[in-house]
């Protein structure tokens, strides 16, 4: 419980921050509030937004408000906003405020990456707020924050996990065909513990950190998709997005984790 | 026409007065000065007549008889989730998980309406009924339990929960899947579609899939068990596997989110679905447990967010959205109370005392809750979990170090001990609900 001098000091800043920015913005109060955003206290997006004030609009997180399973809480973020001709979205960072490493993954786009909107599986320690921030090519910041409770529902307490075996079963689902210019849905899902590093096994011993850290996305040969990931990826990493190759193209995944090992999947789609 | 419900409301009330008036006085000492120029000490209509309705019509009427209390259900015999798994095992008949309302009409002098509750009028405080009846309450309280979406997954909507049974209400489904794996021939494949959190029952999933392959080393000695997971994880999973191998060997086979096991499309009629990454499970008999929410009249009466599910304040399960209604059961945000029959008993009851309370001008009394959720995976094989739940910080909390789990490592003897106590469980319930039990 905060004293109530501290609670009476927080909220007169942020009365003054509110006044503050309502005079700058002819918005007023509703964007002052969301321009105090949670990424402000955040350090990685001070890295991520240099210094430029993020639009609240055009990119949106998808997360239930309450989730009865922390160890994989469904997670979509999607940018719909239109940016200037010939610019295009190039980055989705997403953070988990109260995990121990806020970092949750980040997405790099190139143009035939497609339709921006992407869906994943993360871990979420405790009831916080999820963030994402993304820039356009051009530098165009974009940020949004959503809040999610975290209960473990009585009925569903779990039995040991055993780990799954690290890189096996990589799977894919991509459709053999495209109308060029027409973004796809691509899914992929592959066998992986994504252990923390933070987690004690039987014995009392820390189990040392191994997760998958970056998953690629290649049409004919040039990234078109890659990701990072970190520990707040949930077990057996799933991800959905999409691509809009332009021509015929053999499509390579390869999942690489932190102990050098890699797995690799090929399809090929063809572009009419 | 609402003259003609308030007068025949105000003479139940005067006859029970007049048979219950010593146990009645000391409740009626604090009516609320409103209610007393009403002539009553208010009007709750209480729409659903399973667990958790028809316990909030009872104790609503045992914490003040002079409350007008209203039940709308249309089903005349309701048949409980709970145990019907063992109706599939072939453990019971359905008519030992049927209830009626006798107790509720005759012995507390609710009004019970066969009807659908078709719409509410939160402003008006009115609810309108099927059979062209109109409703006034001072008090509403929801017991809708879930609906379905249907095609939410693709190629599952109502009329192929003719041929792919959900059996995840209980009554007409559950007889027509039962008759599906009656007439299934040996050998074959019963396939299970189980949807991810959250939904009705958490365990129930599995405790199916047990009673049908003990229904199976009964009668179909070679069929097998297959359960086609949208979750990696589920209620009591470690105590269900080491169950099933127990008991079953290799007849029950799981396959989780991770090993694809999510089923994105159903073909009905050919009893074939196909996983997210496009394997195809052809089956004998198709069980789908489709995505849930909560029940129709609940997003009529605009106490829904954008989840399809029901956000309430914990205190009182009043809406967080509308005034006046209170919301029960498996349609609402409660976790990390599950979705059970319990829970809804025990949510009406925290309910009915609330609104009993504040009728009369006192305040709600501080709630808690209990919950155990038994599941058999055999007839003398029976696991549980329990908890004990509070209001902690605005929303509700497990109190820590209450409950718990079966031991993993326990003697057949305990498992047959808690076989034992399920039907107790079931038999106690039923009792408390509906006045009911076999």
């Amino acid at each position: 419980m905060p004293h109530p001098l501290l609670l009476r000091a927080l909220s007169r800043r942020r009365l003054l921050i509110g006044a503050g920015l309502m005079a700058l913005s002819p918005l007023g109060l509703s964007s002052a509030a969301l321009a105090d955003g949670p990424w402000q206290r955040l350090d990685a997006a001070g890295d991520l937004l240099r210094g430029t004030t993020p639009a609240t609009e055009g990119l949106a997180l998808e997360l239930p408000h309450v989730s009865e399973d922390g160890s994989a809480v469904p997670l979509s973020v999607r940018f719909d906003a239109s940016l200037a001709e010939g610019d295009h979205l190039a980055e989705i960072h997403l953070f988990a405020t109260g995990n121990p490493y806020p970092e949750i993954a980040s997405f790099h786009l190139s143009p035939e990456a497609g339709l921006p909107e992407i869906s994943t599986r993360v871990r979420l320690n405790e009831s916080q707020q999820v963030i994402a921030i993304a820039r356009s090519h051009r530098g165009e910041t974009f940020a949004t924050a959503r809040d999610v409770r975290i209960t473990v529902s009585g009925c569903l307490m779990r039995g040991d996990d055993q780990g799954p075996e690290p890189l096996a079963n990589p799977r894919v689902s991509l459709p053999e065909r495209a109308a060029a210019g027409e973004p796809v849905e691509v899914r992929t899902l592959i066998s992986h513990p994504m252990e923390t590093g933070l987690r004690e096994g039987a014995g009392g011993e820390t189990l040392p950190r191994h997760i998958i850290e970056r998953f690629t996305v290649t049409l004919n040969g040039e990234a078109a998709f890659t990701a990072d990931l970190h520990q707040s990826v949930s077990a057996n990493p799933y991800l959905r997005f999409h691509l809009s190759p332009t021509e015929d193209a053999e499509v390579v995944f390869e999942w690489q984790d932190d102990s050098g090992e890699s797995a690799r999947h090929e399809a090929s789609i063809s572009v009419s | 026409m609402s003259h003609n419900i308030h007068r025949r409301g105000v003479s139940r009330r005067r006859f029970l007065q007049g048979i219950g008036a010593a146990s009645a006085l000391p409740l009626l000492g604090g009516i609320a000065p409103f209610a007393i120029a009403n002539g009553s000490a208010g009007r709750v209509v209480v729409i659903g007549g399973g667990f958790g309705g028809a316990t909030a019509a009872k104790y609503l009427k045992r914490a003040n008889p002079a409350i007008e209390v209203t039940l709308v259900e249309p089903a005349e015999v309701f048949y409980t989730c709970p145990f019907s798994n063992l109706f599939l095992g072939g453990l019971r008949d359905l008519r030992s998980i049927a209830h009626g309302y006798d107790e509720l009409r005759d012995r507390y002098g609710v009004r019970v309406v066969h009807s659908l509750a078709e719409d509410v009028d939160p402003d008006g405080h009115r609810v309108r009924l099927a059979n062209g009846e109109t409703l006034v309450y001072d008090r509403l309280v929801l017991s809708p339990g879930i609906d379905f979406r249907w095609n939410a997954l693709e190629g599952y909507d109502e009329a192929a929960a003719e041929l792919a049974p959900h059996a995840w209400k209980a009554g007409a489904q559950t007889e027509r899947l039962k008759g599906q794996l009656e007439a299934m021939e040996d050998g074959g494949t019963f396939v299970m579609v189980a949807p991810e959190n959250p939904f009705r029952c958490p365990p129930g999933p599995y405790e199916r899939a047990s009673m049908v392959a003990h229904y199976f080393s009964q009668h179909k000695p070679n069929s097998k068990v297959l359960i086609l997971d949208a979750k990696d994880n589920f209620s009591k999973q470690g105590l269900f596997t080491a169950g099933w191998e127990r008991l079953y060997g290799d007849r029950i086979e799981w396959v989780g989110l991770s090993g694809d096991g999510r089923v994105t499309r159903v073909d009905a009629e050919n009893l074939e679905v196909e996983t997210e990454f496009g394997t195809r499970h052809r089956a004998d008999v198709l069980n789908v447990i489709p995505p849930q929410k909560a029940g129709f009249i609940a997003e009529r009466a605009g106490v829904t967010d954008d989840s399809g599910w029901v956000p309430v304040k914990a205190e009182t399960f009043e809406s967080r959205q509308v005034r006046d209604i209170h919301v029960i059961g498996d349609a609402t945000v409660a976790a990390p109370m599950p979705k059970s029959g319990f829970c809804a008993n025990n949510q009406a009851k925290v309910v009915a005392a609330a609104i009993a309370a504040e009728l009369s001008g006192r305040s709600a009394p501080e709630p808690y809750w209990t919950n155990t959720c038994y599941s058999l995976i055999g007839p003398e094989y029976g696991i549980s979990v329990a908890g004990v739940y509070r209001v902690q910080e605005g929303v509700i909390a497990e109190v820590e170090g209450s409950g718990g789990l079966s031991p993993a490592d326990a003697p057949d003897h305990v498992r047959a001990l808690e076989a034992e106590y399920a039907v107790g469980w079931y038999n106690a319930i039923c009792q408390d609900t509906w006045g009911t039990s076999v």
